[in-house]
């Protein structure tokens, strides 16, 4: 018998099972139809049902739809409030007179461009990055207390430690980006990135460090409840105003965003994206920051605790940790309104000569306030 | 341009036309990590040939094209033009249109100021709250002008014999009153900008041009005033009305970018005063000398008309031949000398590519005016 | 003034401004009120040219050419608004005054040929609602001691 008999044999075959058995096959699966449907439904609800809240924590809040949004409105709040300051009006016309459809309307516009990819760049790295740029901080927002019982990633005690191991796998990605695009101008922007980051990101550690050294425990929503007495803002205000500084720096923004939004050199890192690779490196920095500004909200800020009125505690909700974000957000947008841009050296120089001396004069005066209320 | 040969160790930048803080000219940067080794400017791509332009151009005719090479000071340079005309043809002024010509010049210094605030402030990463502000108060100005001449910045309203109109009514309360509201508004940029301690850490000790340098090199305007030099031509060789003006020279010591912004700042204060001066004492009488609209002039007359512009001192060189045209107009731009100034600064100072838009608009080029 | 005090001031001097009326004029729902000296489009008043050409002769642009006019003797100017630059010294030389300035700046065409303006064209200036009719107000702006306001002159 040689390959082409068994080939025929074989469609011989194949066309009997058609002919004779498939029909057969079809009216069974047909007549099992009305019992198979809602045994898939109910399966589907049971999983909902049972997995309800890990799902509207991935997707509703602190997931998707609030960072997304988030990113929208800063955006918006961003354009609207820069104008007024500059006496203009800020986006108008897309969507009644306040602008607020225009952010949609410009994503919608990144979305559609022409991804330009230059012949010469890492195409690996280079459409990686900018997908890269957003999740990694998303990923360290997951381990954030929204509530007492609302937390979307249960590290075991050790998420402090975590968000910041992730927050320091942030500045590599813009390096990488810099150095896919196989351009002068992105090369100096990612080393500056990098300058940046790690001047800024000792800082912030440390005080990171003092309140939970404070507060007694690695764990986030420890910290939070370590809080109830008296928010961590005011023994330690030393670091309290050192990681505010240093979040406006790990979060780039003005007065300290010398890697982007340069005026000698186009726009840093991100000069050779276009269309949504673009949207993605946009939507990153609003993302970092608000990364570190939930941070910052915890650990100093009382993260979802309300005020307590007169010693009565007022009743702790997701609404108030919102409230806190959105004024820090008013702030750090008022701030960008009015301080020009420092220099790279004199970034540099603040962090290290000025912040990181005074985190450890922090960690020091929370030492021996640790000491002090022990003994 | 042949560009010169590029060594090895440096990495050669084209801060060039395409490049959103560069203005319309392309400058050659030698960068060695962060500083900056050699600037080579290479002016040149808003060359019109107004000097060509103007030989074909009778004397009244050429008011227009004249002021279409400075666009935010334009007063300045068509009082360089229309003087030296007036010398070639040997023309008379009235004193009341050399009043009106003081005050448009003055108007015009202070928008051409406001407008370079807004540039260096705009290339310190400010691009909220002052640089708008100034464009803003420009329209305070540029209604002013509207008001008095009919066009906003293109005014040709310098003609060789004096002004085209008079004053119309109720101007010279708008000019007080604008003026009330644009010393409160600079009271405004002084502490929100000037002694705002980042603003003054990205300018303190940046660009410094001493003062023999500045001499050398051929400085002029507020660049030679910043770095202690004491010229100015309104004071030097009086022209319209600045001899019955009452005015100070603004001189700073230090020679670094906050230098240069501190006498910009003053000299609008001063030109505040003058223009105060001018709403209160205008003399009256005709504003023009009946003169035939197509004039023709002696054979073989050379007339030079030198004018304190806003970025430093024009000189304007006419020729006649005896037609109804000038043989030959030759314009001495301020921006020109300056950006030699601007390529020398490198070797003179510590420059780092981050301060390199902080000193170049310290500096205040415009370039069509650089390459007429 | 010490340290803390100079960085915290800008905030105090540039919070207000939120609070002001904007500068922007939101054409073209809004347009200005220009001056009576306004130097936009011409008008022609053909009872009044003597075709003398001195505005041809004196134009530095060399936008304006005399054409002739069917129904009427002699050349009246015709002017290029595709090269002309509103400089008015036409109507500085018109002896008899029948070249006037309005404040007319609509000029856009779709073809170059049609910025080219006849003597007829330049004689009926249009109602400026026949050319922006979405207008709904006409503003000026106004100086107070703080700032500048725009007021409503008239609402269409």
């Amino acid at each position: 018998m040689d390959v082409v008999t068994l080939i025929w044999l074989y469609i011989l075959g194949l066309v009997r099972w058609l002919l004779k058995e498939a029909p057969l096959q079809v009216i069974n699966f047909v007549r099992s139809l009305p019992t198979l449907i809602p045994e898939l439904i109910r399966w589907l609800w049971d999983f909902i049902w049972f997995n309800f809240k890990p799902l509207a924590q991935i997707i509703v809040i602190p997931g998707l739809a609030f960072i997304l949004l988030f990113a929208m409105i800063v955006v918006w709040f961003e354009r609207k409030f820069l104008a007024r300051a500059m006496l203009r009006i800020g986006p108008y016309y897309c969507g009644k007179r306040s602008g607020w459809l225009q952010v949609i309307a410009d994503f919608l516009k990144l979305f559609f461009k022409e991804l330009v990819i230059p012949d010469d760049v890492e195409k690996a790295l280079f459409l990686a990055s900018p997908i890269l740029l957003p999740t990694i901080p998303a990923l360290a927002i997951t381990l954030i207390p929204f509530d007492s019982n609302w937390v979307l990633f249960d590290a075991g005690g050790l998420s402090l430690p975590i968000f910041l191991a992730i927050a320091g796998l942030a500045p590599v990605v813009p390096i990488f980006a810099g150095w896919a695009a196989n351009n002068k101008y992105t090369i100096i922007g990612s080393f500056r990135t990098a300058y940046l980051y790690v001047s800024g990101e000792i800082p912030l550690v440390i005080c990171a460090a003092a309140t939970a050294l404070l507060a007694g425990s690695l764990d986030l929503v420890d910290i939070v409840e370590a809080q109830r007495p008296l928010w961590f803002a005011v023994p330690q205000f030393i670091g309290f105003l050192v990681f505010f500084v240093g979040l406006i720096l790990e979060a780039e923004r003005t007065p300290f965003d010398v890697p982007t939004a340069e005026t000698e050199l186009v726009i840093g890192w991100r000069t050779e994206f276009s269309g949504i690779l673009f949207g993605f490196t946009m939507m990153a920095e609003y993302v970092v920051f608000l990364g570190w500004t939930l941070l910052f909200i915890t650990l100093y800020l009382g993260g979802y605790l309300g005020p307590s009125l007169f010693g009565v505690p007022l009743y702790d909700h997701i609404f108030w940790m919102l409230l806190k974000l959105a004024v820090i957000v008013v702030i750090v947008v008022l701030i960008r309104t009015v301080y020009p841009r420092l220099r790279l050296d004199q970034t540099l120089r603040l962090g290290w000569n000025y912040l990181m001396p005074l985190a450890l004069l922090n960690l020091f005066i929370t030492i021996i306030l640790k000491w002090g209320l022990m003994i | 341009m042949t560009e010169p040969e590029i060594k090895p160790e440096v990495m050669r930048i084209s801060w060039g036309p395409q490049h959103p803080m560069s203005g319309q000219t392309r400058i050659l940067i030698d960068v060695d990590g962060e500083i900056v080794r050699r600037i080579i400017a290479d002016i040149g791509f808003t060359h019109r040939g107004i000097e060509k332009i103007l030989e074909n151009r009778t004397f009244i005719q050429g008011i227009v094209p004249i002021e279409r090479m400075v666009m935010a000071d334009t007063a300045n340079i068509a009082l360089g033009y229309v003087q030296a005309v007036e010398e070639a043809l040997g023309i008379e002024v009235p004193e009341r249109a050399k009043w009106i010509r003081s005050l448009i010049c003055e108007m015009g210094r202070i928008n051409s100021h406001l407008y370079a605030f807004g540039l260096q402030v705009e290339c310190t990463g400010y691009f909220p709250a002052v640089f708008l502000w100034t464009t803003v108060d420009r329209e305070v100005l540029l209604d002013l002008f509207e008001k008095l001449t009919g066009a906003r910045w293109s005014y040709s309203f310098f003609i060789p014999g004096g002004v085209r109109a008079d004053l119309p009514e109720g101007f010279r309360d708008e000019v007080k009153r604008a003026v009330k509201y644009l010393r409160r508004r600079f009271q405004d940029y002084w502490d929100a900008m000037v002694e705002n301690p980042l603003f003054e850490m990205r300018n303190r000790g940046v660009g410094v041009l001493s003062r023999e340098d500045a001499i050398r090199l051929g400085a002029t305007g507020p660049v030679l005033r910043g770095s202690g030099v004491d010229m100015d031509v309104r004071r030097d060789e009086p022209y319209a009305a600045y001899g019955d003006l009452d005015f100070k020279v603004i001189t700073e010591r230090e020679g670094d970018c906050l230098a240069r912004l501190k006498v910009r700042f003053h000299e609008i204060e001063q030109s505040l005063n003058i223009m105060e001066q001018i709403a209160d004492e205008i003399p009256g009488g005709p504003v023009r000398t009946k003169v035939s609209l197509f004039p023709r002039s002696k054979p073989g007359v050379e007339a030079l008309s030198r004018v304190e512009t806003a970025r430093g001192e024009l000189g304007v060189h006419i020729f006649t031949d005896g037609g109804m045209k000038p043989y030959r107009v030759k314009i001495n731009s301020p921006t020109l000398r300056n950006m030699y100034v601007f390529e020398r600064l490198a070797e003179l100072d510590r420059v780092l590519v981050a301060d390199l838009p902080v000193i170049l608009y310290s500096i205040d080029p415009w370039y069509l005016d650089c390459d007429r | 003034m010490s340290l803390l005090k100079k960085l915290v001031r800008p905030f105090f001097i540039v919070a207000p401004y939120v609070a002001r009326s904007s500068q922007t004029v939101k054409y073209p729902d809004e347009r200005l009120v220009f001056s009576e000296r306004f130097r936009g489009r011409h008008r022609l008043d053909l009872d009044k040219c003597i075709h003398c050409g001195l505005c041809a002769r004196i134009c530095p642009c060399a936008s304006i050419v005399l054409v002739p006019v069917e129904g009427r003797e002699g050349k009246y100017p015709q002017i290029d608004y595709g090269t002309c630059s509103l400089c008015g010294l036409c109507v500085d030389a018109c002896p008899r005054g029948a070249l006037t300035m309005t404040d007319f700046v609509e000029f856009s065409a779709y073809k170059r040929s049609d910025l080219v303006y006849s003597p007829e064209r330049l004689a009926e200036v249009p109602d400026i609602k026949e050319v922006l009719p979405m207008l709904k107000r006409r503003i000026r702006p106004v100086l107070t001691d703080k700032e500048m306001k725009y007021e409503v002159v008239e609402r269409l």
